[in-house]
C-alpha cells in the first residue's frame, strides 16, 4: 500500500523574511501553521502543497521548492513533458509548437503531455459507461488529476477515496510510455531516460516523491514554469527547424484551466469545480450523500483551475483566454483513435497500480473515550472565546485555538480578547 | 463515562446556510476519530434532519451526544408538525413547497434516509405541535 508522508513538504517559509501576520495561516486549508515568537511556523504534517499559503504571504517569504531550484543537476539524458498552462504563459501570438521547439533546444526529447490527456478522456469516458448501473460502483466519481485535492481527500475527506477515478494521473501515464520507448529503442544507449514535468505547482513534487496510484513514480522531477520561462522566452525566436511536436486537439490543451478536463467527456454528467474553499464546500457535500446524479467531478485545488497555480507567471484570466482561443483554433473533438483507445482501455494502460490509493499516516489516534473527553474540553474551550476569529493568539481560527490549549501547545492566556474581558 | 453533548440551532428557510450544521456535526466527529462508514451515515442523517427543519419546520435545534457506546441526534422544531408519520416514511412522499422544490429540495426522501441509515428512529409529532425526531447509532469499539 502506498503510504504517502505528508511530512515532507516541499513549501518552505523563510524566517527572515516573515513579519507575522497571520495571512498564510488563515489560508491554510488544514490548519497547518502557528505563529509562534512571532513568525509563521508549520506544525504536524498536515501540509498538502496546495500553495495558498505562498499566494497570500505579502513578503514573498514562502517558497516553493522544485527539482530545479533544489538545485539538482538535471540529468543529461532529458526529456520533458509539460502541463498545457506552460502553452498559454506567452501572449496570444504563441503557439503551443513554438513553445516544444523552444523546450527542444533546452532539452535532449520534448513531448506533448496535452495528448496523454484526450487518451485519458476517452478511457474515463469508458470506465464510466462500464460502470453505469452497476450496484457496487460508486458515485460520483472524482478526478485524481490534482494532486492536493487527492491529498486533502486522504487527510480531510478519506471516505472518499473510493470516489478517486482509479487511473494513474495522465502526466505519469505519459512518463511511463516516454521510458518505455526510450528504453525499447535505445535513444540514449543503455542510458536510462530522465523524465520531467513542467508544473505549473509545486504540488507535483509531492506526487512524485509519494505517488498515490503508483508504488513509484515515473517522473524524475518537476520544474516550476516560472523557472523555465526565461530559458523559454529565449528560444522562442529559434526558427529553425520544420518540427511539428504539438499534436493534441484543444480538448488536450484546454485541460490547464477549470472546466477544461470534464469538456473532453462527451455524454457523461459532469461538474468542474475550481479554488480550495469551493471546493471543501463540495467534498463535504458529497460526503454527506448529495450529488448522486453527477458522475465524475473535476476538482482543482487553485481557482479557475491549474492557470491559477502558485508557480505560473502569467496572469489566470489572460491564460484562461489563451487556452480558450486554442480551443477554437485546435477544435473540440479529441485527436484520439478508437482502436488506440479500446486497447489502452482493455490492457489497463491507465489503472492504478497500487491495491489501494495511498491512506494517510493518520493522527495519533486516541482511545474513543479519551477523545470524546478531549472533544469536550475543547466545546467548553469554545464557548468561553469571543468568537473574533482574529488569529492573534497564533492559532488560525477559535476552534482550532481551543484545541490547542486542549492539547497544552498554549495556554488559554494567549488569548488576548478573554484577558481583555477578564 | 465522558460525555459530548452539543446543540446546534437551525433557522427555516435558510437555504444559503442549510446543510452547515451537518457539516459541523460531521467535523466534530471527525475530530473524536470515529470510523469513517459511522461518520457518513450520521452526517447524512444530520443533513437531512437540518434540511427538514430548513423546508418545513420553523425554527429548530440539532442536539448532538455522543458517549463511548452511542451517537445520539434529537432535532427538534416548532414547525406544522408531520399529520401521517406512516405516509412520511413512505419513498417520495414529500409535502415540501413549490419553493423548496425549486431549489433541489423535498425528493421525499428524508425521513426514509435517516431511517436506511441510522440504528435506531423516533418520531414524535402531531399536527401543530412541532416534530422530534431521536436518531441513534451504536458505537463499537474497535
Amino acid at each position: 500500500m502506498a503510504q504517502m508522508s505528508r511530512s515532507s513538504s516541499y513549501i518552505r517559509m523563510e524566517k527572515g523574511l516573515c513579519t507575522g501576520c497571520v495571512l498564510c495561516m488563515k489560508a491554510c486549508p488544514t490548519k497547518s501553521i502557528r505563529v509562534r515568537d512571532g513568525k509563521a511556523t508549520r506544525v504536524g504534517d498536515r501540509c498538502i502543497d496546495c500553495g495558498e499559503c505562498i499566494r497570500v504571504c505579502p513578503r514573498g517569504a514562502i517558497k516553493a521548492v522544485t527539482t530545479w531550484s533544489g538545485q539538482a543537476e538535471l540529468s543529461p539524458h532529458s526529456v520533458v513533458g509539460a502541463s498545457p498552462v506552460l502553452y498559454a504563459q506567452f501572449g496570444n501570438e504563441v503557439m503551443p509548437n513554438d513553445i516544444l521547439i523552444a523546450l527542444r533546444k533546452i532539452f535532449n526529447y520534448v513531448y506533448d503531455q496535452a495528448y496523454a490527456h484526450e487518451l485519458y478522456n476517452a478511457v474515463t469516458e469508458l470506465y464510466i459507461k462500464g460502470n453505469r448501473g452497476k450496484e457496487e460502483s460508486v458515485w460520483p466519481l472524482i478526478s485524481p488529476a490534482c494532486p492536493v485535492v487527492n491529498r486533502l481527500i486522504a487527510l480531510r475527506f478519506p471516505s472518499l477515496l473510493k470516489h478517486l477515478l482509479p487511473f494513474i494521473p495522465p502526466r505519469e501515464v505519459a512518463a511511463r510510455e516516454m521510458r518505455r520507448r526510450f528504453k525499447e529503442k535505445k535513444i540514449f544507449g543503455d542510458q536510462e531516460a530522465a523524465v520531467y514535468h513542467i508544473s505549473p505547482c509545486s504540488a507535483k513534487m509531492i506526487s512524485i516523491q509519494a505517488p498515490m496510484f503508483t508504488e513509484k513514480s515515473y517522473l524524475s522531477g518537476a520544474l516550476g514554469i516560472n523557472e523555465i520561462y526565461d530559458l523559454v522566452v529565449k528560444h522562442l525566436g529559434d526558427e529553425d527547424e520544420d518540427l511539428i511536436l504539438h499534436v493534441s486537439s484543444g480538448v488536450g490543451v484546454g485541460w490547464g484551466m477549470s472546466g477544461g478536463e470534464i469538456a473532453g467527456l462527451d455524454d457523461v454528467a459532469c461538474l468542474a469545480v475550481s479554488g480550495m474553499q469551493e471546493m471543501i464546500r463540495y467534498l463535504e457535500k458529497i460526503e454527506m450523500g448529495l450529488f448522486r446524479n453527477i458522475e465524475y467531478f473535476e476538482f482543482r485545488s487553485c481557482r479557475e483551475g491549474c492557470i491559477g497555480g502558485p508557480l505560473t507567471v502569467a496572469d489566470k484570466y489572460q491564460a484562461k483566454g489563451i487556452l480558450q482561443k486554442f480551443g477554437r483554433m485546435f477544435g473540440h473533438g479529441k485527436r484520439v483513435r478508437r482502436s488506440q483507445v479500446q486497447r489502452a482501455y482493455q490492457e489497463g494502460w491507465f489503472l492504478k497500480e497500487t491495491l489501494e490509493i495511498g491512506t494517510v499516516k493518520g493522527e495519533k489516534r486516541l482511545p474513543i473515550a479519551e477523545a470524546i473527553a478531549r472533544q469536550d474540553r475543547i466545546e467548553s474551550i469554545l464557548r468561553k472565546l469571543p468568537g473574533k476569529e482574529c488569529g492573534q493568539c497564533g492559532s488560525p481560527d477559535c476552534k482550532t485555538f481551543a484545541e490547542d490549549v486542549a492539547d497544552g501547545q498554549v495556554k488559554q492566556e494567549s488569548c488576548f480578547q478573554l484577558r481583555a474581558s477578564g | 463515562m465522558p460525555i459530548l453533548s452539543k446543540r446546534f440551532s437551525i433557522k427555516a428557510r435558510d437555504y444559503l446556510r442549510a446543510g452547515e450544521v451537518a457539516i459541523e456535526v460531521k467535523g466534530i466527529l471527525k475530530k473524536i476519530g470515529l470510523d469513517a462508514e459511522l461518520i457518513r451515515r450520521v452526517s447524512i442523517c444530520a443533513y437531512e434532519a437540518e434540511i427538514n427543519v430548513v423546508l418545513h419546520g420553523g425554527d429548530g435545534t440539532l442536539h448532538l451526544f455522543v458517549d463511548p457506546s452511542a451517537i445520539g441526534m434529537v432535532v427538534r422544531d416548532n414547525g406544522p408538525g408531520i399529520e401521517n408519520i406512516e405516509l412520511a416514511m413512505k419513498e417520495g412522499y414529500s409535502t415540501a413547497t413549490e419553493e423548496a422544490r425549486e431549489m433541489g429540495f423535498g425528493a421525499g426522501m428524508g425521513l426514509p434516509n435517516i431511517k436506511k441509515n441510522s440504528d435506531g428512529l423516533k418520531i414524535d409529532s402531531e399536527k401543530g405541535m412541532g416534530t422530534l425526531l431521536a436518531i441513534s447509532f451504536d458505537l463499537k469499539e474497535e
